[in-house]
């Protein structure tokens, strides 16, 4: 139990970082996200079965492909909305209608869309089998964090996506440019959608309508963590994860559905701006 | 001048009365509203498609002198997928019966409350209706509870009645074989799997069996490790599962991932077809799969499967993949065909009576419908229609019940050894 909650907060933490990266940089709440995690699956298939490109090759092109795709996204359709909160949610949603709708059109329907495993089989740990994949996506999201955490403070990229993230008007007086910083974060957030897909989706098949559960679990996290904080949905993927957990294995596993709606609910109740979160937070002490 | 005209008067003339003389091709519309999105009908779409050209190619049907082509037109009204109303889905049948004039429809509806609903219509507008994918039993008590009205209805595939009793034939074929008699169930949590899932562990306890559990998992759910840690521990024998859904193929790779010493038997729709295998490898080597209705895939003992395969792969340059609804849906082409034959008419009426007179043998076994208009099912495709337990052996899908058709027998996999 020890093993798969910490396998099931990994999981939705990877789902999450993406999401929440740019929101916290751009203020974009990208509603279109699980679509774009679902189209990354399909993508990576393509590549591999009908373009016989090799895996890694099909992956690393996935993941530069739907980054250059979120930032187009973003020049061409946030930018002239950013600011209006409800416009870019619709909008953003409206894409995601669109992805969805436009793959279940094309004929992604069926249950032969998987991903192969990284390394196949299984080890044993407290005396429980774990599959090899599962445990790699702990290391990934490890490896992750600690990417993200160098890019953000060693990089000039990286300071300059704190610089808007913290200030965006005192950041444009030194010379950064919001829409340049806040496209990016969109690619790079859409690329982290990719990559989780990649690492997620060899466990199972890929479907159309996985995007909408890919969007729910990330939302929730990011909602109980505090939307903008990395750590902040670290520790709320680890405590919706082994609720999560311990629901199906001491409770029913039916019940595990409502465990992140739950926790969204308790948490806008106590600590609207979430665990660690900063936005609002000035307005919820006044 | 004159010269010209005359010709052109002549010529005129001459193609008028041939133009008399040939009679415009006459066609029998069948509509297909379904949900082509899903695999079940998408595949059952193009199946009635097949068995219509095959029919096309012969001549058509013989309606006392005239010959009928047949044109299918299909409709997705997405009665399958989450959140279509089922008003939405009855609007795009009144489209295809109004519209486009069909005479029949095949096929048809996923969700049960769409065919329930859908059986007004049908009677309404006296359009035939044979449905090969929503399998409630509610369909039988509806025939029934006004058998002049509801008589356009058919359905010429599985019902969960029969599902249950096949999965049931399934264990007590395990228990004989191997003397287990201790099982855990696993169900997705929408109601034609739950209410699967109680009438088994129901019959279960009435006869012998120990239920060291029942879960059932949210649509959509990734990890499967809670019931099968719980299923390990309790020294279970048989994990049953019933699931339709796509991520469930992660629960037959976890049970090898975890090596839990159980048989993996039941139902799970994503691991139905061919390419499966391709999608998942040898991880689901050894499920044992309840077939809802054979010829989706090639069974030697029954040549008819054989045929509609190749002819299926030929023309759609793809294997099927769902166990439901695709082999039913050509055989219901040809039902009709027959019928229409047989009755010499295109009254609604007289086709009907020979439907319910209808005994042939198609790719799912013999087809014939009892009084509820139900096909009628057994284990041996010469006395009925028929559903089979199939297992994934390397790589292959081998018959393993009935005895009719079995190839093969039941192979425990290497960790229960």
């Amino acid at each position: 139990m020890f093993v798969y909650g910490l396998i099931n907060s990994a999981v939705l933490a990877l789902m999450a970082i993406g999401f929440n990266l740019t929101f916290g940089i751009s203020g974009v709440a990208n509603f279109a996200y699980g679509a774009i995690y679902v189209v990354s699956g399909f993508l990576t298939w393509s590549l591999i079965n009908k373009l016989n490109m090799p895996y890694p090759v099909s992956a690393i092109s996935t993941i530069i492909i739907i980054g250059i795709l979120g930032a187009l996204i973003y020049r061409f359709i946030i930018k002239r909305i950013r600011g209006l909160v409800i416009s870019e949610v619709i909008a953003t949603f409206g894409i995601s209608i669109v992805i969805l709708e436009f793959l279940r059109y094309v004929g992604f329907i069926g249950f032969k869309y998987s991903l192969p495993m990284f390394i196949t089989g299984s080890v044993e740990i407290f005396d429980a089998y774990v599959d090899i994949q599962r445990l790699l996506i702990i290391c990934f999201v490890i490896l992750l964090i600690i990417a993200l955490y160098i890019f953000t403070h060693h990089t000039k990229i990286g300071r300059a996506f704190r610089g808007i993230a913290q200030e965006e008007h005192t950041s444009l007086s030194l010379g950064i440019n919001p829409d340049w910083i806040a496209s990016l974060s969109m690619g790079l957030g859409s690329s982290l959608g990719a990559f989780a897909a990649i690492v997620i989706l060899p466990l199972g098949t890929i479907t159309v309508d996985g995007g909408y559960d890919v969007l729910i679990n990330a939302l929730s996290v990011c909602i109980v963590g505090g939307l903008g904080s990395t750590f902040g949905i670290i520790i709320a993927s680890v405590i919706i994860g082994y609720a999560q957990t311990l629901t199906a294995t001491y409770l029913a596993p039916h019940w595990t559905m409502i465990v992140s709606l739950l926790a969204i609910l308790i948490i806008l109740v106590f600590k609207p701006s979430g665990i660690l979160g900063h936005q609002k937070e000035l307005e919820e002490r006044v | 001048m004159r010269r010209i005209i005359l010709c052109l008067f002549v010529l005129s003339a001459v193609s008028l009365i041939f133009a008399s003389q040939i009679k415009a091709q006459q066609y029998i519309t069948l509509g297909v509203p379904t949900s082509l999105k899903l695999i079940e009908g998408y595949e059952g779409h193009k199946a009635a498609q097949l068995a219509a050209e095959e029919i096309n190619a012969k001549g058509g049907i013989k309606v006392g002198k005239d010959k009928f082509l047949i044109k299918i037109e299909a409709l997705d009204i997405r009665d399958g997928e989450p959140g279509v109303p089922v008003q939405e889905a009855l609007l795009g049948i009144e489209k295809l019966i109004l519209d486009k004039k069909i005479y029949a429809a095949v096929v048809g509806n996923f969700r049960s409350e769409a065919l329930l609903a859908a059986m007004d219509i049908y009677s309404k507008h006296k359009v035939i209706n044979i449905g090969t994918i929503a399998m409630t039993p509610k369909f039988q008590e509806k025939v029934l509870s006004n058998p002049e009205k509801y008589k356009y209805s058919f359905r010429n595939c599985l019902d969960s009645k029969y599902l249950s009793g096949y999965i049931q034939n399934m264990m007590k074929f395990i228990s004989k074989q191997f003397g287990y008699n201790k099982v855990y169930i696993v169900t997705q949590d929408v109601l034609w799997a739950t209410a699967t899932g109680s009438l088994m562990e129901k019959w279960f306890k009435e006869n012998g069996w120990t239920v060291a559990g029942f879960d059932k998992y949210p649509v959509g759910a990734t990890d499967f490790s809670a019931g099968l840690m719980k299923a390990k521990s309790a020294g279970v024998q048989v994990i049953m599962p019933i699931f339709d859904m796509p991520t469930s193929g992660i629960l037959v790779k976890q049970w090898k991932g975890m090596k839990v010493p159980a048989l993996m038997a039941g139902f799970i729709s994503p691991l139905m077809g061919s390419k499966s295998w391709k999608t998942f490898g040898s991880d689901i080597d050894g499920l044992m799969n309840v077939v809802f209705e054979i010829g989706y895939f090639p069974i030697k003992a029954y040549p008819p499967t054989v045929k509609f395969s190749e002819a299926y792969l030929k023309r759609w340059k793809e294997d099927i993949q769902s166990g439901h609804g695709a082999a039913p849906g050509y055989d219901t082409v040809y039902v009709l065909a027959s019928a229409i034959e047989k009755a010499g008419t295109l009254n609604p009426d007289k086709v009907v009576s020979a439907i319910e007179a209808t005994d042939m043998q198609g790719v799912v076994g013999r087809i014939r419908f009892d009084k509820s208009h139900q096909l009628i099912f057994g284990d041996n495709p010469k006395t009925a229609a028929v559903g089979a337990v199939m297992q994934w052996q390397n790589g292959k899908m081998a018959v393993v019940w009935p005895e009719s058709i079995a190839s093969d027998k039941i192979v425990r996999p290497s960790w229960m050894k």
